[in-house]
Order: C-alpha cells, then sequence, then structure tokens
C-alpha cells in the first residue's frame, strides 16, 4: 500500500459537478491546526486529568474540542465549541453510573439480560438522538448556533434498523443503511433556523459500496481456498481418529489453524474496506447536501488517501504507544478539511441565532463512551 | 482615550452578519468596541465573557447585550484581560513538554503497576458477600439451563468424592460451611470442574472418569477451593472494569483504533493474569492435600492426561489460560517437594 494509486478512480470527482453558477464562491474548509501546537494540549489534557483522578478529563474534551472547531475555518471565519464542562462533567459521571448499574445487573442476576437488553438496544437511540442534539446546540459558526431536530423514530431507524438490515444482509443493504444515517444526521440539522437538504441517491451510494464489495469478495474466495486446503488437512486428521491412531484435540489444532490464517486477514480486510466505504459514501451524502436551498457542500475525498492515513495513523499511535497521536489527529483533519468545500451562493451574513437551551450532555457523553463518532 | 486597540471582527446579538471593528480599553476601564466612529458595544471587563486561550484559535468576547468580538490576536485580548490563563502557559509549545510526556508515560505504568491492584483489593474487600452469592446463583442457574445436565455418576463414587472433599474443605480457612459441591454432566464443556465466587464448586462426570484415581479427583477439588479462598473471579472482574474505565478515561483523544486495540490488548493481558491465578491455586492445593495427608503432588495425575491430550496442541503457551500443562505439572512437583523437606 505504497501509494494512493491502487484505487485511481476512487475519488467521487468534483468536476463532474457542475460548475458552479454565477454570484457564487467555492470556499475550501481550511484546517490551521499544528502538531506542535496540539501536542501541548493534549499532553497537559492527559496530565491533568490522572492528577486529578478524572475530574479535568471534562476541562480536557472542551479544550480539544474548542482546539478543532476553532482551526476549522470556512469563508474566513471559524467554528467555536461552547459546551461548559461542568455540563460535560455531569453527563459523563451520569453515563458512567448507568453502565455501571448495567453492568452490575446482568453480572448479579444474568436473567435480568432478558429485559435489561433489549431496554438498553431501545435506549440507544434515544441517547443519540439527544447527543446530535446537544452536540448541534453548542457548535457556532459566526455568532449563529446550529441545531437538531431530529425524533426518536428516525434515530431508531438509522442507528438500530440500519444496523441490523446491513449485518443481516451481509451488507449487501449497507447503502440503505447508510442513507438513512447520513439523512437522519443532515436533513435534522438547522443552521440559524434554516434548514440544511440532503438527499444521497441510492445508485450512487451502490456505486461507492461496489469497489469494497469487490475486494470482500475476492478476499472471500482467496481465503475460503485456503481455508479449503487446510480442510483438506483436517479431513486427514479426522481420518486418523477414526483409525485411532490419533485424538480429537488434533482436530481443535488444525481449527485453530484455519482461524487464524483466513478469520484475522479477513477481520483487517473488512475493516480495510469499511474504510473505502465509509469515505465514498460521506462524498456521496455531502455532495448531495445543500444548507439554507442555496449552500451546497463539496467532498472530493479520494478513498484510497483517506483508508492510507486512517491505517497509518494507527500504526504510528501504537508504536509510539500513543505520543503519536497528537500529528496523526492533526493530519485527519487537515486531510478532511481539503477535501471539504462549500459553494457559497449570496452572503453568509443574514442568518439569526435562535438560542435555545442546550439541554444536558448525557447523550453526548454516551456517545463518546460507546464510542459513537460522527465528526464530519 | 484608547490605550491599545486589537483588530477583529464584531457581531451584532444573534448575527451571523461581520463588522470589521476594533476593541479598546477606555480611561475607566471599559472595553469598547468601534467601528469607525461608531460604538457598537460597551462594557466593564468583569460583565464580558472572555473565552479560554487555546493554542491559536480566535477568541472570543461575548457583550452582556449578547454581541460578539472574535478576533485571532491573542495577545492582545492577553494584554487587555491581563493573562493567558495558567493551562494555557502549560500548554505552550516548550522542552518542558517532553518532561510531561515522561511523567504521563510513568505515572500510567505506575497506574498499572500499584493504583489497579490497590483499587481491585479495595474493592474485593468492600464488597459485601451477597453479591458474589447473587452472581454464583445466577450463573449456576443459567449454567444448568445452557450447557450443564444432571450427573449420572454412580451414589457411591460421589459419596466417596464428597467425603474427600469435606475434608479439605474443612481444613480450608472459610471451613467445609463455606462450600457446596455439585455434581454435572458436562456435555459441550467435557472433563472441567469450576468454583463460583460463593463457594459453589461444580465437578463434571467426565473430569471423574478421565482422572486416574480417587486423589486426582480430589487435588483438582483443591485447586478450585484455592481459587475460592483467593476470590480470584471477583479480583478478575474488578480488575477488567478498572482496567476498561481508566483506558475510557485517560484515553480522551487516542482514536477509536488505538482504542480498540488497548482495551482488546488488556484483555489478552488478563490472561496472562489468570495464568498466575492458576499456578497460586495449584500451589494451594498442594498446601491443602498436604495438610489433609493425601498425596500433595496428586494434582499432577490429572494434569499429565491434559497434557498427553493435547501433546500436539501449538501456541497454546499464548492464548490459554492456563499456562501450558508441562510447566504446571513441574511447577506442582518442586513446590510439592519443597513442603515435603520442611
Amino acid at each position: 500500500m505504497a501509494t494512493a494509486q491502487p484505487w485511481g478512480r476512487a475519488a467521487e470527482p468534483v468536476s463532474s459537478d457542475p460548475p458552479p453558477s454565477p454570484g457564487t464562491s467555492v470556499e475550501p474548509f481550511v484546517f490551521t491546526g499544528t502538531t506542535r501546537e496540539y501536542f501541548g494540549i493534549w499532553i497537559v489534557n492527559i496530565l491533568l486529568t490522572i492528577v486529578t483522578l478524572g475530574i479535568y478529563s471534562a476541562w480536557a474534551k472542551v479544550r480539544r474540542l474548542r482546539y478543532f472547531y476553532g482551526n476549522t475555518h470556512l469563508a474566513g471565519s471559524s467554528f467555536d465549541y461552547h459546551a461548559k464542562p461542568v455540563q460535560i462533567l455531569i453527563g459523563r459521571i451520569i453515563v458512567l453510573v448507568v453502565l455501571l448499574v448495567y453492568n452490575v445487573i446482568l453480572n448479579v442476576a444474568p436473567p435480568a439480560a432478558i429485559v435489561l437488553v433489549p431496554l438498553f438496544v431501545l435506549a440507544t437511540p434515544w441517547f443519540i438522538m439527544r447527543g446530535l442534539r446537544f452536540n448541534a446546540r453548542v457548535t457556532s459558526f459566526r455568532n449563529v448556533r446550529f441545531d437538531f431536530h431530529g425524533g426518536y423514530g428516525g434515530a431508531f431507524r438509522a442507528y438500530v434498523l440500519g444496523g441490523i438490515v446491513a449485518w443481516l444482509s451481509l451488507g449487501i443493504l449497507a447503502p440503505f443503511a447508510s442513507r438513512w444515517m447520513w439523512r437522519y444526521m443532515l436533513v435534522n440539522t438547522t443552521y440559524g433556523g434554516r434548514p440544511v437538504a440532503s438527499d444521497p441517491a441510492l445508485r450512487k451510494l451502490y456505486g461507492q459500496w461496489l469497489l469494497p464489495a469487490v475486494i470482500l469478495m475476492a478476499t472471500v474466495v482467496v481465503l475460503g481456498l485456503s481455508a479449503l486446503a487446510l480442510g483438506n488437512a483436517l479431513y486427514a486428521v479426522y481420518q486418523d481418529v477414526r483409525a485411532g491412531g490419533n485424538d480429537a484435540d488434533a482436530i481443535v489444532v488444525a481449527i485453530l489453524q484455519v482461524l487464524t490464517t483466513s478469520l484475522l486477514p479477513f477481520i483487517v480486510v473488512l475493516a480495510v474496506v469499511t474504510l473505502i466505504y465509509r469515505a465514498g459514501t460521506r462524498n456521496v451524502a455531502l455532495n448531495a447536501t445543500v444548507v439554507d436551498g442555496r449552500h451546497r457542500f463539496r467532498s472530493a475525498i479520494h478513498r484510497g488517501r483517506f483508508t492510507w492515513i486512517t491505517v497509518t495513523n494507527l500504526l504510528a499511535t501504537v508504536f509510539s504507544l500513543g505520543l503519536a497521536r497528537p500529528w496523526a489527529a492533526i493530519r485527519m483533519s487537515r486531510f478532511l478539511a481539503a477535501a471539504t468545500a462549500l459553494e457559497v451562493s449570496g452572503s453568509l451574513d443574514d442568518y439569526l441565532s435562535d438560542l435555545k437551551d442546550t439541554g444536558s450532555a448525557v447523550g453526548a457523553e454516551y456517545m463518546d463512551v460507546e464510542g459513537f463518532d460522527f465528526g464530519f | 482615550m484608547a490605550s491599545e486597540s486589537v483588530r477583529g471582527a464584531w457581531f451584532p446579538p444573534g448575527s451571523s452578519r461581520k463588522v470589521e471593528a476594533t476593541v479598546a480599553r477606555t480611561a475607566n476601564g471599559d472595553l469598547v468596541v468601534v467601528a469607525g466612529q461608531a460604538v457598537l458595544a460597551r462594557a466593564a471587563p468583569s460583565e464580558i465573557e472572555f473565552s479560554a486561550r487555546v493554542g491559536s484559535i480566535p477568541r472570543r468576547l461575548a457583550f452582556p447585550n449578547g454581541s460578539l468580538f472574535e478576533t485571532a490576536d491573542n495577545d492582545g485580548i492577553d494584554r487587555l484581560s491581563g493573562s493567558a490563563g495558567a493551562v494555557h502557559e502549560l500548554e505552550r509549545f516548550r522542552p518542558r513538554l517532553f518532561v510531561f510526556a515522561a511523567i504521563v508515560v510513568g505515572l500510567c505504568f505506575l497506574i498499572y503497576r500499584f493504583a489497579v491492584p490497590t483499587m481491585v483489593e479495595l474493592a474485593v474487600a468492600i464488597t459485601p458477600p451477597v453479591v458474589p452469592q447473587l452472581m454464583s446463583q445466577g450463573a449456576l442457574a443459567s449454567l444448568d439451563e445452557t450447557l450443564l445436565a444432571q450427573s449420572e455418576l454412580p451414589e457411591a463414587r460421589q459419596t466417596a468424592i464428597r467425603e474427600g472433599f469435606n475434608q479439605l474443605a474443612g481444613l480450608s480457612p472459610r471451613g467445609a460451611d463455606g462450600y457446596v459441591l455439585h455434581f454435572r454432566k458436562g456435555g459441550s464443556i467435557g472433563p472441567n470442574a469450576f468454583a463460583l465466587p460463593d463457594g459453589s464448586i461444580v465437578l463434571t462426570d467426565e473430569l471423574v472418569t478421565l482422572a486416574p484415581g480417587q486423589d486426582a479427583v480430589l487435588g483438582v477439588l483443591a485447586h478450585e477451593i484455592g481459587h475460592v479462598e483467593r476470590e480470584h473471579s471477583l479480583r478478575q472482574l474488578y480488575r477488567a472494569a478498572g482496567i476498561a474505565a481508566l483506558i475510557m478515561l485517560i484515553g480522551g483523544d487516542i482514536g477509536s483504533g488505538a482504542e480498540d486495540i488497548l482495551v482488546q490488548g488488556s484483555a489478552l493481558v488478563g490472561l496472562s493474569y489468570s495464568r498466575s491465578q492458576e499456578a497460586e491455586a495449584d500451589r494451594s492445593s498442594v498446601e491443602l492435600m498436604l495438610k489433609a495427608g493425601r498425596d500433595p503432588a496428586a494434582i499432577v495425575g490429572f494434569l499429565e492426561i491434559v497434557r498427553d491430550r493435547l501433546e500436539k496442541t501449538q501456541g497454546s503457551d499464548f492464548f490459554s489460560t492456563h499456562p501450558a500443562t508441562q510447566q504446571r505439572i513441574e511447577a506442582v512437583k518442586t513446590y510439592a517437594e519443597e513442603l515435603a523437606k520442611r
């Protein structure tokens, strides 16, 4: 995976979009954060979190997000993150206590799982909905806040039903899930009370699905053949056992070999094609998104580059015992910003904030703890 | 009237309309936002909400009337407000950041090596006995429903083993009342014995059939008693939970991929942790059997059979929760000889 060449025609070419009409200007997103600066913020965050027995983690989160939002510029202005650390801290404590109680009950009284696990699954969309709303309401651009109006039903379809459908169909219906997820996130967002429209076409999502699907199929065939070869060895062992010349545990060994030679590479390939697919759907979804009926998004992530950056970021972080993480985070933000633009039609001056109470941070913290990542 | 002015942009209350402006301090100490001749906003510094300085992101001054002044001139604002903030001073890129990094690495090691075990001991100490009881009842009930079946061992055999077991349990600190022996048919879990934290010990028919004799079975049961005495399952549970919480808390921004690897990695390390628990339980089997006047190395009889069955298994050293069987056999023999000499 030396260069991005193997996936040559990967990115949704920006040039295929209609050229901007008169009166519009293409404003690129620009990320100005530096590794040098962020390293200091990052290491002090960790140090103070340890020293304060975890309490500072809420302040750390606010400083980290303010750094990333504040360094993301569009048309000469930057974004800002307004959550109060105390809100984050309370949300974090509530989520930890809920998860603790949940796990204690599951351990102490396993039969309760029959009720608790479905309840937990049903509660997840609610947490996500409230989390997205909180995150939108604490985000501003040019003194005007975002808002989020998504309901429970849409969240359930996007995050529970979508997941079930994608997995049960072995990924064949994944584009439906992607469409539900992106639409839920984008269409329910407003900026200064003005709506966002997004209608990613299924046909285009399937276009992005094709390459990952082909790679995955090829992998299954190759690994399947090698597993078949091992299966022959397995059969020989089995006959040996029947002849009484061997014992049953040899079969276990052979099965272990099948797992390590087939399953592990499969998981790695699955992770890689997931990255390729995620980059592709982001392009499709954002390119079908219009803010306030006139400002169009443009996203042209090169899928190969995105995958390469994600994988090398992970390797660098792991082999540096985490110390390369600031570099990796800045590198990814810079890459994503550079591949994104807004076709601004008319002026960005005429938005008015309808400031609302942000509500509690519980949902947002739940998304954090459970690892939901909806960063653009 | 203005001593020093800082250039930036001003936004009217709740509006995205950007106005080029400057902010300056007046003679009476107020801060005033001016564009040309027009005064756009004015307030005492104590009424203005200054956003904290983070790196070199734009600074915000929220005025009481809801309007906002924004500027990239962080140093200018620091002069107006009098400070850049203590945290920002710490975060500045200076050689001492590398000292911080070293301290963080050192602290993480200390937490893992000392704080986690201490917290686990503390949690075990304050856990009321009802918790392991409930855990065990629930676990045994669900195992009975799924994997285990009624024992088919002859009554006489059960009684003989139970007598030996009661003798062993009576010699252990918890006493005979602290233990209940359950005979079950193992089915898919095969020859096995395991202890639940409340002192319930489950023994499968298959293990009894496989073991070379009564003493080998008792050696295994003494090993399980050792697990209960040392509260191994509670310790392991608390340890896993504690490490997961620490990763989430301290991890902050390490990326979701790296976080997954850390969690999986700590599960692998957990395997080696339970291997040391196995070794501990082996030693306590030797001690208990010796006390009972039986063959202290009796468990070896069973372990040798396990070893012969797993002879061709490669890599069990790494993934298994039980230390490679040959190592265990030798460790038990050595320890038994050692105790015999005393």
